[in-house]
Protein backbone atom coordinates (compact mmCIF):
# COMPACT_ATOMS: atom_id res chain seq x y z
CA UNK A 1 0.00 0.00 0.00
CA UNK A 2 1.24 3.76 -0.97
CA UNK A 3 1.38 5.67 1.57
CA UNK A 4 1.90 9.32 0.32
CA UNK A 5 2.31 13.05 1.74
CA UNK A 6 2.13 16.10 0.32
CA UNK A 7 2.63 19.88 1.47
CA UNK A 8 -0.81 22.49 0.59
CA UNK A 9 -0.52 26.00 0.36
CA UNK A 10 -2.71 26.34 3.28
CA UNK A 11 -5.61 25.34 5.01
CA UNK A 12 -7.75 22.84 3.67
CA UNK A 13 -11.35 23.50 3.54
CA UNK A 14 -12.49 20.70 4.29
CA UNK A 15 -15.87 18.80 4.32
CA UNK A 16 -17.68 17.84 7.47
CA UNK A 17 -17.50 14.15 8.28
CA UNK A 18 -19.89 12.40 11.06
CA UNK A 19 -18.50 10.72 12.96
CA UNK A 20 -15.47 12.78 12.58
CA UNK A 21 -11.68 11.70 13.28
CA UNK A 22 -10.09 14.27 14.51
CA UNK A 23 -6.93 15.72 17.45
CA UNK A 24 -6.67 19.35 17.86
CA UNK A 25 -4.55 21.23 20.39
CA UNK A 26 -2.51 24.30 20.50
CA UNK A 27 0.57 22.70 18.65
CA UNK A 28 -0.62 19.83 16.53
CA UNK A 29 -4.70 19.44 14.59
CA UNK A 30 -5.20 16.37 12.63
CA UNK A 31 -7.79 15.73 10.74
CA UNK A 32 -8.97 11.91 8.98
CA UNK A 33 -11.10 10.92 6.82
CA UNK A 34 -12.23 7.07 5.27
CA UNK A 35 -10.27 4.31 7.42
CA UNK A 36 -7.58 2.81 5.64
CA UNK A 37 -7.30 0.34 8.40
CA UNK A 38 -9.00 -0.53 12.04
CA UNK A 39 -7.87 -3.05 14.56
CA UNK A 40 -9.97 -3.38 17.88
CA UNK A 41 -6.89 -3.53 20.29
CA UNK A 42 -9.23 -6.07 22.62
CA UNK A 43 -9.13 -6.73 26.48
CA UNK A 44 -5.80 -6.85 28.97
CA UNK A 45 -3.51 -3.90 29.82
CA UNK A 46 -1.51 -5.48 26.58
CA UNK A 47 -4.15 -3.96 24.49
CA UNK A 48 -1.74 -0.92 24.00
CA UNK A 49 0.66 -3.03 23.02
CA UNK A 50 -1.22 -5.05 21.13
CA UNK A 51 -2.64 -2.04 19.03
CA UNK A 52 0.61 -0.99 18.32
CA UNK A 53 2.18 -4.09 17.29
CA UNK A 54 -0.92 -4.17 14.48
CA UNK A 55 -0.03 -0.53 13.96
CA UNK A 56 3.39 -1.59 13.39
CA UNK A 57 2.89 -4.59 11.36
CA UNK A 58 0.40 -2.33 9.03
CA UNK A 59 3.48 0.08 8.41
CA UNK A 60 5.45 -2.68 7.37
CA UNK A 61 3.37 -3.89 4.43
CA UNK A 62 3.34 0.40 3.01
CA UNK A 63 5.60 1.88 0.75
CA UNK A 64 5.82 5.07 2.12
CA UNK A 65 6.85 8.50 0.36
CA UNK A 66 7.10 11.16 3.35
CA UNK A 67 9.80 13.87 2.74
CA UNK A 68 8.62 16.02 5.57
CA UNK A 69 9.40 13.10 8.79
CA UNK A 70 7.18 15.67 11.05
CA UNK A 71 5.59 14.79 13.66
CA UNK A 72 2.41 13.91 12.56
CA UNK A 73 3.07 13.25 8.54
CA UNK A 74 3.46 10.08 7.47
CA UNK A 75 0.93 7.13 8.41
CA UNK A 76 -1.17 8.43 11.79
CA UNK A 77 -3.11 6.41 14.22
CA UNK A 78 -5.36 7.60 16.42
CA UNK A 79 -7.02 5.31 19.16
CA UNK A 80 -8.76 5.17 22.23
CA UNK A 81 -8.62 2.87 24.77
CA UNK A 82 -11.04 1.64 27.52
CA UNK A 83 -10.60 2.64 31.24
CA UNK A 84 -10.92 -0.55 32.09
CA UNK A 85 -8.31 -3.33 30.97
CA UNK A 86 -11.52 -5.56 31.10
CA UNK A 87 -13.76 -3.63 29.35
CA UNK A 88 -14.24 -3.96 25.39
CA UNK A 89 -14.22 -1.02 23.15
CA UNK A 90 -10.67 0.07 22.79
CA UNK A 91 -9.59 0.87 19.04
CA UNK A 92 -6.71 1.81 16.73
CA UNK A 93 -7.72 3.45 13.12
CA UNK A 94 -5.32 4.80 10.19
CA UNK A 95 -7.44 6.88 7.91
CA UNK A 96 -7.57 7.07 4.17
CA UNK A 97 -6.77 10.92 4.11
CA UNK A 98 -5.11 12.25 6.57
CA UNK A 99 -4.63 16.58 6.90
CA UNK A 100 -1.99 17.63 9.43
CA UNK A 101 -1.08 20.84 10.50
CA UNK A 102 2.74 20.56 12.02
CA UNK A 103 5.03 23.47 12.28
CA UNK A 104 2.56 26.09 11.37
CA UNK A 105 1.98 23.83 7.81
CA UNK A 106 -0.84 21.69 6.65
CA UNK A 107 0.18 18.34 4.85
CA UNK A 108 -1.81 16.15 3.58
CA UNK A 109 -1.28 12.40 3.70
CA UNK A 110 -3.00 9.32 1.54
CA UNK A 111 -3.33 5.69 1.47
CA UNK A 112 -3.91 4.12 -1.67
CA UNK A 113 -4.49 5.84 -4.64
CA UNK A 114 -7.64 8.01 -3.18
CA UNK A 115 -7.76 11.40 -4.10
CA UNK A 116 -7.93 14.20 -0.96
CA UNK A 117 -9.59 16.37 -2.92
CA UNK A 118 -13.56 14.49 -2.60
CA UNK A 119 -12.55 15.71 1.50
CA UNK A 120 -12.36 18.66 0.04
CA UNK A 121 -15.45 21.42 0.08
CA UNK A 122 -17.12 22.47 -3.47
CA UNK A 123 -20.48 24.17 -2.31
CA UNK A 124 -21.27 25.39 1.03
CA UNK A 125 -23.58 22.93 3.20
CA UNK A 126 -26.94 23.69 3.31
CA UNK A 127 -28.50 24.37 6.83
CA UNK A 128 -29.97 21.63 8.38
CA UNK A 129 -32.45 22.09 11.51
CA UNK A 130 -31.62 20.01 14.35
CA UNK A 131 -33.39 19.18 17.28
CA UNK A 132 -32.45 19.66 20.75
CA UNK A 133 -30.76 17.37 23.22
CA UNK A 134 -32.96 15.58 25.08
CA UNK A 135 -32.18 14.05 28.62
CA UNK A 136 -32.80 9.69 28.13
CA UNK A 137 -31.63 8.85 32.07
CA UNK A 138 -28.36 7.45 33.20
CA UNK A 139 -26.85 4.08 33.97
CA UNK A 140 -27.88 4.67 37.61
CA UNK A 141 -29.77 7.07 39.82
CA UNK A 142 -27.86 9.91 40.59
CA UNK A 143 -29.49 8.80 44.68
CA UNK A 144 -27.60 5.50 44.03
CA UNK A 145 -24.38 7.41 42.80
CA UNK A 146 -24.48 9.47 46.00
CA UNK A 147 -24.65 6.68 48.26
CA UNK A 148 -21.61 4.55 46.59
CA UNK A 149 -19.86 8.03 47.00
CA UNK A 150 -20.82 8.01 50.68
CA UNK A 151 -20.07 4.35 50.48
CA UNK A 152 -16.63 4.94 48.91
CA UNK A 153 -15.70 7.79 51.66
CA UNK A 154 -16.88 5.24 54.22
CA UNK A 155 -14.08 2.91 52.99
CA UNK A 156 -11.32 5.62 52.26
CA UNK A 157 -11.95 6.53 56.23
CA UNK A 158 -11.35 3.00 56.73
CA UNK A 159 -8.19 2.70 54.90
CA UNK A 160 -8.57 0.50 52.14
CA UNK A 161 -7.78 3.80 50.01
CA UNK A 162 -6.56 7.24 49.60
CA UNK A 163 -8.51 8.25 46.61
CA UNK A 164 -11.10 7.02 44.14
CA UNK A 165 -12.43 8.80 40.98
CA UNK A 166 -16.67 8.04 40.63
CA UNK A 167 -17.75 8.27 37.46
CA UNK A 168 -21.56 9.20 35.81
CA UNK A 169 -23.29 9.15 33.10
CA UNK A 170 -25.99 10.72 31.15
CA UNK A 171 -27.97 9.74 28.13
CA UNK A 172 -29.10 12.36 25.88
CA UNK A 173 -31.40 11.94 22.39
CA UNK A 174 -32.39 14.02 19.66
CA UNK A 175 -35.15 13.94 16.98
CA UNK A 176 -32.16 14.99 14.40
CA UNK A 177 -28.88 13.55 14.49
CA UNK A 178 -26.41 15.38 16.32
CA UNK A 179 -24.18 17.59 14.54
CA UNK A 180 -20.72 16.40 15.45
CA UNK A 181 -18.96 18.83 13.48
CA UNK A 182 -20.70 21.38 14.80
CA UNK A 183 -19.92 19.50 18.41
CA UNK A 184 -16.03 20.10 18.09
CA UNK A 185 -16.21 23.15 16.95
CA UNK A 186 -18.50 24.72 19.64
CA UNK A 187 -15.70 22.81 22.04
CA UNK A 188 -12.65 24.02 20.57
CA UNK A 189 -14.19 27.75 20.87
CA UNK A 190 -14.99 27.00 24.72
CA UNK A 191 -11.87 25.37 25.52
CA UNK A 192 -8.94 26.46 23.04
CA UNK A 193 -5.85 25.05 24.99
CA UNK A 194 -7.36 21.58 25.78
CA UNK A 195 -7.00 18.50 23.75
CA UNK A 196 -10.17 18.08 21.67
CA UNK A 197 -10.76 15.03 20.07
CA UNK A 198 -12.92 12.46 17.85
CA UNK A 199 -12.17 8.88 17.77
CA UNK A 200 -14.58 6.41 16.41
CA UNK A 201 -17.70 8.23 18.01
CA UNK A 202 -15.91 9.58 21.17
CA UNK A 203 -15.69 13.40 21.14
CA UNK A 204 -14.64 15.89 23.50
CA UNK A 205 -12.09 18.54 24.87
CA UNK A 206 -9.72 17.18 27.61
CA UNK A 207 -7.69 19.46 29.52
CA UNK A 208 -5.43 16.48 30.72
CA UNK A 209 -2.27 15.32 28.55
CA UNK A 210 -1.28 12.05 29.67
CA UNK A 211 1.65 11.96 27.83
CA UNK A 212 3.60 14.19 24.82
CA UNK A 213 6.43 12.46 23.08
CA UNK A 214 8.71 12.62 20.41
CA UNK A 215 10.19 9.39 20.63
CA UNK A 216 13.07 11.78 22.67
CA UNK A 217 11.55 13.43 25.32
CA UNK A 218 8.19 13.22 26.95
CA UNK A 219 5.72 15.83 28.89
CA UNK A 220 2.25 14.64 30.78
CA UNK A 221 0.46 17.27 33.07
CA UNK A 222 -1.15 16.01 36.26
CA UNK A 223 -4.71 17.80 37.11
CA UNK A 224 -6.72 16.95 40.27
CA UNK A 225 -8.41 19.36 42.33
CA UNK A 226 -11.35 21.56 40.94
CA UNK A 227 -13.19 24.51 42.20
CA UNK A 228 -15.95 26.49 40.31
CA UNK A 229 -15.18 29.69 37.74
CA UNK A 230 -16.83 32.41 39.03
CA UNK A 231 -17.83 35.54 36.18
CA UNK A 232 -16.72 37.88 38.52
CA UNK A 233 -13.18 38.18 38.12
CA UNK A 234 -12.77 38.72 42.39
CA UNK A 235 -15.02 35.90 43.19
CA UNK A 236 -13.02 33.66 40.43
CA UNK A 237 -9.73 34.78 42.08
CA UNK A 238 -10.76 33.80 45.46
CA UNK A 239 -11.81 30.24 43.71
CA UNK A 240 -8.65 29.67 42.82
CA UNK A 241 -6.68 31.17 45.77
CA UNK A 242 -9.07 28.88 47.88
CA UNK A 243 -8.50 25.34 45.47
CA UNK A 244 -4.70 26.13 46.15
CA UNK A 245 -4.03 26.29 49.87
CA UNK A 246 -7.22 23.90 50.30
CA UNK A 247 -5.01 20.96 51.98
CA UNK A 248 -8.20 18.18 50.98
CA UNK A 249 -7.54 19.35 46.87
CA UNK A 250 -3.86 19.56 47.38
CA UNK A 251 -3.61 16.30 48.28
CA UNK A 252 -5.51 14.77 46.00
CA UNK A 253 -3.08 16.37 43.26
CA UNK A 254 -0.31 15.53 45.15
CA UNK A 255 -1.06 11.82 43.96
CA UNK A 256 -2.15 12.22 41.14
CA UNK A 257 1.12 13.88 40.57
CA UNK A 258 2.93 11.19 42.44
CA UNK A 259 1.35 8.94 39.43
CA UNK A 260 2.42 10.04 36.78
CA UNK A 261 5.78 10.77 38.37
CA UNK A 262 6.36 7.46 39.57
CA UNK A 263 6.00 5.89 35.95
CA UNK A 264 8.11 8.93 34.32
CA UNK A 265 11.22 8.28 37.05
CA UNK A 266 11.10 4.60 35.65
CA UNK A 267 11.42 5.71 31.74
CA UNK A 268 13.51 9.32 31.90
CA UNK A 269 17.69 9.97 32.41
CA UNK A 270 15.97 13.23 33.84
CA UNK A 271 12.83 14.63 34.57
CA UNK A 272 11.73 18.32 35.84
CA UNK A 273 8.32 18.97 37.45
CA UNK A 274 6.38 22.44 38.63
CA UNK A 275 7.38 22.45 42.09
CA UNK A 276 4.20 23.69 43.34
CA UNK A 277 1.11 22.77 41.32
CA UNK A 278 -0.42 25.97 39.33
CA UNK A 279 -4.00 26.82 38.16
CA UNK A 280 -5.31 26.06 34.90
CA UNK A 281 -8.62 27.91 34.35
CA UNK A 282 -11.06 26.51 32.00
CA UNK A 283 -14.39 27.63 31.16
CA UNK A 284 -16.51 26.02 33.77
CA UNK A 285 -14.05 25.05 36.13
CA UNK A 286 -10.60 25.22 37.38
CA UNK A 287 -8.36 22.98 38.47
CA UNK A 288 -4.48 22.30 40.10
CA UNK A 289 -1.96 21.48 37.72
CA UNK A 290 1.52 19.66 37.85
CA UNK A 291 3.27 19.58 34.26
CA UNK A 292 6.53 17.31 33.67
CA UNK A 293 9.26 17.20 31.26
CA UNK A 294 11.78 14.53 30.39
CA UNK A 295 14.36 12.93 28.06
CA UNK A 296 13.55 9.63 27.70
CA UNK A 297 16.70 7.00 28.53
CA UNK A 298 15.20 4.34 25.91
CA UNK A 299 13.07 5.52 22.55
CA UNK A 300 9.51 4.87 22.97
CA UNK A 301 6.26 5.33 21.64
CA UNK A 302 3.62 7.89 22.54
CA UNK A 303 0.92 4.72 22.84
CA UNK A 304 3.92 2.40 24.92
CA UNK A 305 4.07 5.20 27.52
CA UNK A 306 0.10 5.93 27.43
CA UNK A 307 -0.39 2.40 28.49
CA UNK A 308 2.14 2.14 31.42
CA UNK A 309 0.72 5.73 32.19
CA UNK A 310 -2.90 5.10 32.34
CA UNK A 311 -4.92 4.60 35.12
CA UNK A 312 -3.55 7.53 36.72
CA UNK A 313 -4.60 8.81 39.95
CA UNK A 314 -6.29 11.98 38.70
CA UNK A 315 -9.17 8.88 36.66
CA UNK A 316 -8.26 6.06 38.39
CA UNK A 317 -7.42 6.61 42.55
CA UNK A 318 -5.12 5.32 44.90
CA UNK A 319 -3.79 2.54 45.61
CA UNK A 320 -4.81 1.85 41.75
CA UNK A 321 -5.62 -1.36 42.25
CA UNK A 322 -7.79 -0.79 45.07
CA UNK A 323 -9.39 1.96 43.39
CA UNK A 324 -10.45 0.11 40.16
CA UNK A 325 -11.69 -2.62 42.23
CA UNK A 326 -13.78 -0.04 43.97
CA UNK A 327 -14.69 1.41 41.14
CA UNK A 328 -15.81 -1.64 39.52
CA UNK A 329 -17.83 -2.79 42.75
CA UNK A 330 -19.11 0.79 43.32
CA UNK A 331 -19.81 2.29 40.12
CA UNK A 332 -22.53 0.82 38.65
CA UNK A 333 -21.53 1.27 34.26
CA UNK A 334 -19.09 0.69 32.35
CA UNK A 335 -16.76 3.60 31.70
CA UNK A 336 -16.39 2.61 28.31
CA UNK A 337 -13.31 4.73 26.89
CA UNK A 338 -14.63 7.78 29.19
CA UNK A 339 -11.06 7.90 31.28
CA UNK A 340 -8.96 6.15 28.87
CA UNK A 341 -6.30 7.53 26.41
CA UNK A 342 -7.41 9.35 23.34
CA UNK A 343 -4.76 10.07 20.84
CA UNK A 344 -2.63 9.80 18.10
CA UNK A 345 0.62 8.80 17.25
CA UNK A 346 2.68 8.27 13.82
CA UNK A 347 4.96 6.10 12.36
CA UNK A 348 7.99 6.95 14.38
CA UNK A 349 5.98 6.62 17.60
CA UNK A 350 5.74 10.12 17.95
CA UNK A 351 2.19 11.24 19.60
CA UNK A 352 0.10 12.80 21.83
CA UNK A 353 -2.87 10.96 24.10
CA UNK A 354 -4.72 12.74 26.18
CA UNK A 355 -7.38 11.22 28.89
CA UNK A 356 -11.01 11.23 27.38
CA UNK A 357 -12.72 13.88 30.12
CA UNK A 358 -15.37 15.82 29.21
CA UNK A 359 -16.48 13.86 26.35
CA UNK A 360 -19.63 12.01 25.01
CA UNK A 361 -19.80 8.74 23.16
CA UNK A 362 -22.34 9.91 19.88
CA UNK A 363 -24.05 7.54 17.36
CA UNK A 364 -26.24 9.82 15.28
CA UNK A 365 -29.16 10.93 17.31
CA UNK A 366 -28.09 9.16 20.47
CA UNK A 367 -25.43 10.25 22.87
CA UNK A 368 -23.54 9.20 26.44
CA UNK A 369 -21.94 12.01 28.35
CA UNK A 370 -19.66 11.24 31.20
CA UNK A 371 -18.16 12.84 34.02
CA UNK A 372 -16.16 12.00 37.24
CA UNK A 373 -15.08 13.05 40.59
CA UNK A 374 -12.29 12.28 42.64
CA UNK A 375 -13.66 11.23 46.07
CA UNK A 376 -11.26 11.56 49.12
CA UNK A 377 -11.84 10.70 53.00
CA UNK A 378 -13.20 14.17 53.55
CA UNK A 379 -15.30 14.86 50.22
CA UNK A 380 -19.11 15.40 50.83
CA UNK A 381 -21.34 13.57 48.63
CA UNK A 382 -23.60 16.38 47.46
CA UNK A 383 -20.77 18.70 46.74
CA UNK A 384 -19.05 15.51 44.06
CA UNK A 385 -22.58 15.48 42.83
CA UNK A 386 -22.49 19.45 41.92
CA UNK A 387 -18.93 19.28 41.09
CA UNK A 388 -20.35 16.32 38.30
CA UNK A 389 -23.73 18.55 37.49
CA UNK A 390 -21.55 21.69 36.53
CA UNK A 391 -19.28 19.33 34.35
CA UNK A 392 -22.18 17.38 32.89
CA UNK A 393 -23.75 20.33 31.73
CA UNK A 394 -20.92 22.37 29.99
CA UNK A 395 -20.40 19.43 27.63
CA UNK A 396 -24.83 19.32 27.52
CA UNK A 397 -24.52 22.70 26.73
CA UNK A 398 -22.42 21.94 23.89
CA UNK A 399 -24.43 19.42 22.28
CA UNK A 400 -27.13 22.51 22.27
CA UNK B 1 -34.70 42.19 60.19
CA UNK B 2 -36.10 43.32 63.54
CA UNK B 3 -34.13 42.06 66.02
CA UNK B 4 -36.21 41.83 69.80
CA UNK B 5 -34.64 41.57 72.92
CA UNK B 6 -34.91 38.25 74.48
CA UNK B 7 -36.39 39.44 77.79
CA UNK B 8 -39.63 40.26 75.99
CA UNK B 9 -42.12 38.14 77.60
CA UNK B 10 -43.65 37.48 74.19
CA UNK B 11 -40.81 35.70 73.10
CA UNK B 12 -41.33 32.97 74.79
CA UNK B 13 -44.75 32.50 73.50
CA UNK B 14 -43.43 33.37 69.83
CA UNK B 15 -40.52 30.62 70.00
CA UNK B 16 -42.74 28.02 71.29
CA UNK B 17 -45.64 28.66 68.25
CA UNK B 18 -42.83 28.85 66.19
CA UNK B 19 -41.85 25.22 67.48
CA UNK B 20 -43.46 21.86 65.95
CA UNK B 21 -46.21 21.02 67.23
CA UNK B 22 -45.39 17.02 66.74
CA UNK B 23 -44.47 15.44 69.92
CA UNK B 24 -43.34 12.15 68.05
CA UNK B 25 -39.92 13.44 66.52
CA UNK B 26 -38.00 11.07 64.78
CA UNK B 27 -33.95 9.83 64.87
CA UNK B 28 -32.15 9.70 61.43
CA UNK B 29 -32.69 5.93 61.34
CA UNK B 30 -36.83 6.34 61.92
CA UNK B 31 -36.86 9.17 59.37
CA UNK B 32 -35.25 6.74 56.67
CA UNK B 33 -37.39 3.53 56.98
CA UNK B 34 -40.21 5.83 57.15
CA UNK B 35 -39.46 7.92 53.84
CA UNK B 36 -37.70 5.06 52.47
CA UNK B 37 -34.83 7.42 51.88
CA UNK B 38 -31.57 6.40 53.09
CA UNK B 39 -29.80 8.20 55.56
CA UNK B 40 -26.88 9.44 53.46
CA UNK B 41 -29.12 10.83 51.59
CA UNK B 42 -31.20 12.59 54.25
CA UNK B 43 -27.56 13.68 55.87
CA UNK B 44 -26.98 15.22 52.79
CA UNK B 45 -30.13 17.26 52.74
CA UNK B 46 -29.94 18.23 56.22
CA UNK B 47 -26.61 19.98 55.13
CA UNK B 48 -27.93 21.00 51.57
CA UNK B 49 -30.59 22.84 54.18
CA UNK B 50 -33.33 21.33 53.20
CA UNK B 51 -34.68 19.82 56.14
CA UNK B 52 -33.54 21.42 59.18
CA UNK B 53 -33.37 18.64 62.45
CA UNK B 54 -34.28 19.41 66.12
CA UNK B 55 -30.58 19.09 68.16
CA UNK B 56 -31.95 16.70 71.13
CA UNK B 57 -29.69 14.69 73.68
CA UNK B 58 -29.56 12.11 71.92
CA UNK B 59 -28.75 12.87 68.54
CA UNK B 60 -30.51 15.20 65.90
CA UNK B 61 -34.04 14.45 65.84
CA UNK B 62 -37.19 15.28 62.77
CA UNK B 63 -40.64 16.34 62.80
CA UNK B 64 -43.65 15.63 60.65
CA UNK B 65 -42.47 18.54 58.28
CA UNK B 66 -39.23 17.03 57.32
CA UNK B 67 -41.13 13.96 56.83
CA UNK B 68 -43.42 15.18 54.20
CA UNK B 69 -40.39 17.60 52.57
CA UNK B 70 -38.33 14.55 52.25
CA UNK B 71 -41.64 12.70 50.74
CA UNK B 72 -42.21 15.23 48.31
CA UNK B 73 -38.50 15.09 47.26
CA UNK B 74 -38.51 11.56 46.39
CA UNK B 75 -41.76 11.59 44.85
CA UNK B 76 -39.72 14.07 42.44
CA UNK B 77 -36.92 12.24 42.24
CA UNK B 78 -39.60 9.32 41.44
CA UNK B 79 -41.29 10.69 38.38
CA UNK B 80 -37.65 11.50 37.10
CA UNK B 81 -35.88 14.50 38.23
CA UNK B 82 -32.51 14.08 38.45
CA UNK B 83 -31.13 14.92 42.63
CA UNK B 84 -28.64 16.87 41.36
CA UNK B 85 -30.65 18.42 39.07
CA UNK B 86 -33.80 19.20 42.02
CA UNK B 87 -30.94 19.96 44.83
CA UNK B 88 -29.33 22.86 42.45
CA UNK B 89 -33.24 23.34 42.05
CA UNK B 90 -33.29 23.65 45.87
CA UNK B 91 -30.11 26.10 46.41
CA UNK B 92 -31.59 28.53 43.97
CA UNK B 93 -35.34 28.81 45.44
CA UNK B 94 -33.36 29.18 49.47
CA UNK B 95 -31.33 32.12 47.23
CA UNK B 96 -34.31 33.75 46.19
CA UNK B 97 -36.74 33.14 48.63
CA UNK B 98 -34.55 33.63 51.71
CA UNK B 99 -34.39 37.36 51.60
CA UNK B 100 -38.24 37.24 51.29
CA UNK B 101 -38.45 35.63 54.03
CA UNK B 102 -36.52 37.72 56.16
CA UNK B 103 -38.69 40.97 55.08
CA UNK B 104 -41.95 38.66 55.94
CA UNK B 105 -40.44 38.50 59.29
CA UNK B 106 -39.61 42.31 59.26
CA UNK B 107 -43.24 43.12 58.09
CA UNK B 108 -44.95 40.62 60.70
CA UNK B 109 -42.78 42.20 63.85
CA UNK B 110 -43.58 45.94 62.30
CA UNK B 111 -46.75 45.27 61.58
CA UNK B 112 -48.43 42.55 63.28
CA UNK B 113 -46.88 41.86 66.69
CA UNK B 114 -46.15 46.01 67.22
CA UNK B 115 -50.02 46.60 66.51
CA UNK B 116 -51.07 43.78 68.70
CA UNK B 117 -48.47 44.69 71.58
CA UNK B 118 -50.06 48.63 71.42
CA UNK B 119 -53.19 47.35 71.95
CA UNK B 120 -53.47 44.15 74.39
CA UNK B 121 -54.18 44.86 77.81
CA UNK B 122 -52.15 42.42 79.20
CA UNK B 123 -48.95 40.68 78.15
CA UNK B 124 -50.92 37.40 78.70
CA UNK B 125 -53.60 38.78 75.93
CA UNK B 126 -50.86 39.85 73.50
CA UNK B 127 -48.89 36.24 74.38
CA UNK B 128 -51.93 34.41 73.30
CA UNK B 129 -53.30 37.18 70.43
CA UNK B 130 -49.89 36.48 68.83
CA UNK B 131 -49.44 32.98 69.36
CA UNK B 132 -52.88 32.79 67.56
CA UNK B 133 -51.92 34.72 64.90
CA UNK B 134 -48.63 32.58 63.83
CA UNK B 135 -50.98 29.87 64.41
CA UNK B 136 -52.96 31.21 61.35
CA UNK B 137 -50.48 33.29 59.62
CA UNK B 138 -47.93 30.19 59.01
CA UNK B 139 -49.39 27.85 57.50
CA UNK B 140 -51.30 30.61 55.37
CA UNK B 141 -48.25 31.47 53.97
CA UNK B 142 -46.83 28.51 53.45
CA UNK B 143 -50.42 27.56 51.73
CA UNK B 144 -49.87 31.28 49.63
CA UNK B 145 -46.04 30.56 48.37
CA UNK B 146 -46.70 27.29 47.76
CA UNK B 147 -49.88 27.76 45.26
CA UNK B 148 -47.82 31.19 43.94
CA UNK B 149 -45.31 28.77 42.87
CA UNK B 150 -47.37 26.04 41.17
CA UNK B 151 -48.87 28.97 39.53
CA UNK B 152 -45.61 29.88 37.78
CA UNK B 153 -44.66 26.97 37.23
CA UNK B 154 -48.15 26.00 35.19
CA UNK B 155 -47.74 29.70 33.39
CA UNK B 156 -44.09 28.58 32.59
CA UNK B 157 -44.94 25.01 31.38
CA UNK B 158 -47.79 26.59 29.18
CA UNK B 159 -46.04 28.70 27.56
CA UNK B 160 -43.09 26.51 26.68
CA UNK B 161 -45.88 24.00 25.45
CA UNK B 162 -46.84 26.99 22.82
CA UNK B 163 -43.75 27.60 22.39
CA UNK B 164 -43.00 24.12 21.15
Amino acid sequence: MRVTTRLLDGPPPLVEHDPPLAWVSDDQTIIGFGEAFRISAGLGTERFDKAQQAFGDWIEGCQIEDDFDLPGTGPVAFASFTFDSRSPGSVLIVPEVTFVKSRRRWHVTTVGDVDHARYLVTEERPEVERDRPRFAGASIPDVAWVEAVAEAIDRIRRGEARKVVLARDFALWSRTRFDTTRLMAKLIERFPHCFTFAVDGLIGASPELLVRTDGHTVSSVALAGTAARSPHPEIDERLGSELLNSDKDRFEHQLAAESVERVLEQVTASLSKDETPTLRKLDNVQHLATAFDGVLREPSSAMTLAGMLHPTAAVGGDPTDVAIEMIRELEGMDRGRYAGPVGWMDQRGRGEFAIALRCAEISGARARLFTGAGIMSDSLPENELEETRLKLGAMMSALE
Amino acid sequence: MTSEPNDDPTDAVLLDALEPEDDELLTLEELAETSHISTVVISMLVREGWIVPHPGPGGDRFDRADLGAVSAGLRLVEAGLPMAELLDLARRMDDAMDPVAQLAVDVFARFVRDSVEASAASTDEAATTLQRAVDEMLPATAALVGEHFRRLVVKHATARLVEE
